[in-house]
């Protein structure tokens, strides 16, 4: 007696890597054509790889503060944190190389310039007063370009493993139900109540109390912030993973595969989460630009967040170049008003388009995952 | 269901996610500096306490011999770390902590924070009766926002039936300009341009108070004193009903108020300067609601009573005014509570930029070096309450128009 052949069993064996693809790569394909057809989407996703563009080549660049730095080091002179600007009065001695000359009657502003694009170690985008009183600058050109690093690694660390966790909880409480999922669901109920950005900002007030005043140690305030940001951002993944997830354990196929006998964290990894992970991309890409726009309305609250304000991070630069706009009142008492507006417009550019570029891609994506709406 | 069933059991679930934030604020609260909590559960100092604030007695001061070689304790915090049960297990904290939040006993002002920095009537004072003092602003500009919401909420059904075309991507571009702007940036913008656009420093002289000036004048939640006809000089130059110049008498309410005295000029004008914050607010946080409101009026423009009322040869108006739209406004209700959470938490950046005194101004300064922690969590708590109170009335709503709600 023979056994018959199995007949999901090709010729050649196992399926290849391929042929188990196939329906995936044909629903990727999919999209992508609806996807491609989306202007707005299509545009969305450009500015997303000119900024990936940007923070790669910040990887590699090193900065104008970065030469200060060695300058200060090779001749025994005292340098401010970086990236700040080295400026000095009109009329006086130059401290070191690839310092400014302000005005003397406006110190605190460097307004860019069409000749700066040209020059060696230039200031392009202008400089923006940190601290009035201490006269510190940074060099927004190089705040944004290491800014690029910095927001995008800290809002997909966030938005990362928040959605890893609030996946698996999400998940665990669809699949398994009961008091699992009732408990899961109200602890979600009692987070997703309190509004999130005043959640983050109580959140991070506390934690910051928690580290000792002294030291500049960024790490640590980093994965602070990162924490602080992971206690209010799981719940909503875990409440819209859940949705998800109903519908999905209603379906044929993990009716069949419990048939087959899989278990549960069978079914739940390799049958569940995989179905229910379209909705948390979007949501994901909809969260990384927000990320740097609550970073910023802290330090505009001012929580001071990093242990000196100095950490080019884009919401931190938008929020600095906001607050301190008393230098730009102060100067308009004088007869000739300078309008700081490079300090607005190069940092809240950097945010905005960053934020609106993955809002257009995730409602993009929406649309072309979503049958309903496609007609 | 019956509707007060399901009103009563919302009720109750409301009075468990109350608690759950009360123990969210506790863990949080547990967390914080015993300092912190001390200065903000003992309120002011009783007269001639040696020491102040601090938890120990700095050695040449009051009972603390002055050759002592360490700090001495202070017998007040003494009393306050039993009392808050800080030598007890956490259950009983927690226990405490509890009776306080529900018996209404939300500390006190801490008087070296930066909040009673900025207002010292309210140095020392109970949280919550400061908390009182600025809600009504605050009230007053959501219900400004909340009108602002619902008259932009027509823009979405308007970009369904524009599907596609130009109208509907400049919503759509409109929509997520607002959730990509920073409210902070876009509030300092706009005050910038309004100040740019009809002069700049203070404009309630300029126009010769009283007078009051046109719409966007300067803002903040008061005109200077030098406005008011009879000014009290106990008061700071404010009549007496403006307490301090920003606690108005006797409701709370700017508007309400100035109108009861006779200022109906003032009175309009509050509202007109609350406009500009809360078009920010709402437009910072109504692009999920736009995008909603599109979609379910696409998915309900594909069904076949629509398709049904077309055929019958309704007018396009009437299709979609009577049929689409009032269906796809039963599903709008499920997100409008989230969009009110979005702009009320805008509310601290927007107060602060524009001067308002609402709870999000207080929160603001709360947060600021020395941290207030009582107003931190108090103003926390009572935005989270609000947003419950808000979601639960927008529940009820959509239970009452979608009976399949209550009933499923």
């Amino acid at each position: 007696m023979s056994t018959p052949p199995d007949v999901y069993e090709s010729s050649t064996g196992a399926p290849s890597f391929r042929q188990r693809m196939a329906p995936r790569i044909a629903q990727t394909k999919r999209t992508w054509y609806f996807l491609r057809r989306n202007g707005l989407a299509m545009a969305g996703l450009i500015i997303l790889i000119l900024i990936a563009a940007v923070a790669v080549y910040a990887l590699t660049t090193p900065l104008s503060y970065e030469y200060m730095t060695e300058y200060c080091a090779t001749n025994g002179a005292s340098c401010p944190f970086p990236p700040s600007v080295c400026t000095y009065p009109q009329g006086t001695v130059p401290p070191g190389p690839g310092c400014y000359e302000t005005p003397a009657n406006f110190p605190s502003v460097i307004a860019p310039t069409w000749a700066s694009f040209t020059q060696p170690g230039p200031l392009p985008l202008g400089s923006l007063t940190v601290d009035p009183p201490i006269q510190y600058f940074y060099n927004t050109y190089d705040g944004l370009l290491r800014g690029s690093d910095w927001s995008l690694l800290i809002s997909l660390t966030i938005v990362g493993a928040g959605a890893t966790i609030g996946l698996f909880l999400g998940a665990v409480s669809g699949y398994m139900g009961g008091v699992v999922d009732e408990g899961l669901m109200r602890l979600v109920d009692i987070f997703l109540s309190i509004p999130q950005l005043l959640f983050v900002i109580v959140v991070v007030t506390v934690l910051i109390t928690l580290l000792p005043s002294s030291g500049t140690d960024f790490a640590s305030h980093i994965y602070l912030l990162i924490g602080g940001f992971l206690v209010t951002w799981w719940p909503f993944y875990a409440r819209l993973v859940r949705g998800q997830v109903l519908v999905v354990r209603e379906q044929k196929y993990v009716e069949a595969a419990r048939a087959s006998g899989a278990g549960r964290g069978r079914i739940i990894l390799r049958h569940i989460v995989p179905n229910s992970v379209y909705p948390v991309f979007i949501q994901m890409s909809l969260d990384v630009g927000t990320i740097p726009i609550i970073i910023g309305t802290i330090v505009f609250l001012g929580i001071r967040i990093f242990p000196s304000t100095y950490l080019p991070e884009w919401g931190t630069i938008a929020a600095l170049s906001v607050a301190d706009l008393s230098a730009f009142w102060d100067s308009c008492q004088i007869a000739t008003c300078v309008i700081p507006w490079w300090q607005l417009l190069f940092p809240g550019l950097a945010l905005f388009l960053f934020a609106i570029s993955v809002n257009f891609l995730a409602d993009g994506l929406r649309d072309a995952l979503d049958p309903r709406l496609r007609r | 269901m019956k509707m007060w069933a399901y009103i009563v059991r919302r009720l109750l679930l409301m009075v468990v996610i109350i608690i759950g934030v009360m123990t969210v604020t506790f863990a949080l609260v547990s967390a914080i500096p015993i300092q912190d909590r001390l200065a903000s559960y003992l309120g002011p100092p009783p007269k001639g306490t040696p020491g102040g604030y601090s938890p120990y007695l700095i050695p040449g001061e009051g009972v603390c011999p002055a050759n002592a070689t360490s700090d001495c304790p202070n017998p007040f915090y003494q009393y306050a770390i039993h009392r808050l049960g800080l030598d007890s297990p956490v259950y009983v904290q927690w226990g405490i902590w509890m009776y306080d939040s529900f018996t209404l006993k939300w500390g006190y002002v801490a008087n070296h924070s930066e909040a009673a920095a900025a207002f010292p009537p309210a140095d020392g004072k109970p949280v919550l009766t400061v908390l009182g003092w600025f809600l009504p602003y605050s009230l007053e500009l959501g219900v400004v926002a909340l009108l602002v919401l619902f008259l932009s909420i027509p823009l979405g059904m308007y970009a369904a039936q524009m599907r596609n075309r130009p109208v509907d991507q400049g919503i759509r571009v409109l929509s997520f300009s607002g959730l990509a702007f920073p409210d902070f940036l876009l509030g300092t913008i706009l005050l910038l341009g309004v100040l740019l656009l009809f002069g700049a420093a203070n404009h309630w002289q300029s126009y010769g108070c009283p007078g009051y000036g046109t719409l966007f004048d300067v803002y903040g939640s008061w005109p200077p004193p030098g406005c008011f006809p009879n000014p009290s000089a106990a008061n700071d130059g404010y009549p007496a009903w403006l307490i301090g110049g920003y606690l108005s008498t006797p409701t709370g309410f700017p508007t309400i108020d100035a109108a009861i005295h006779g200022d109906y000029v003032l009175s309009l004008d509050t509202i007109f300067r609350m406009l500009l914050p809360a078009i920010i607010v709402v437009y910072d946080s109504i692009g999920f609601l736009l995008r909603f409101v599109r979609n379910s009026m696409l998915e309900v423009m594909n069904l076949d009573f629509v398709r049904t009322a077309r055929a019958n040869g309704l007018p396009e108006k009437v299709v979609i005014k009577r049929h689409a739209g009032r269906n796809s406004w039963n599903v709008t209700l499920t997100v409008l509570g989230l969009t009110i959470a979005g702009f009320w938490a805008g509310f601290p950046v927007i107060e602060t930029i524009f001067g308002l005194h609402g709870v999000g101004y207080i929160l603001a300064v709360s947060v600021a070096q020395p941290i207030d922690f009582g107003l931190t969590f108090g103003s926390t708590i009572l935005f989270t309450i609000i947003i419950v109170v808000a979601n639960l009335v927008v529940d009820v709503m959509y239970a009452w128009l979608d009976p399949r709600v209550r009933l499923g």
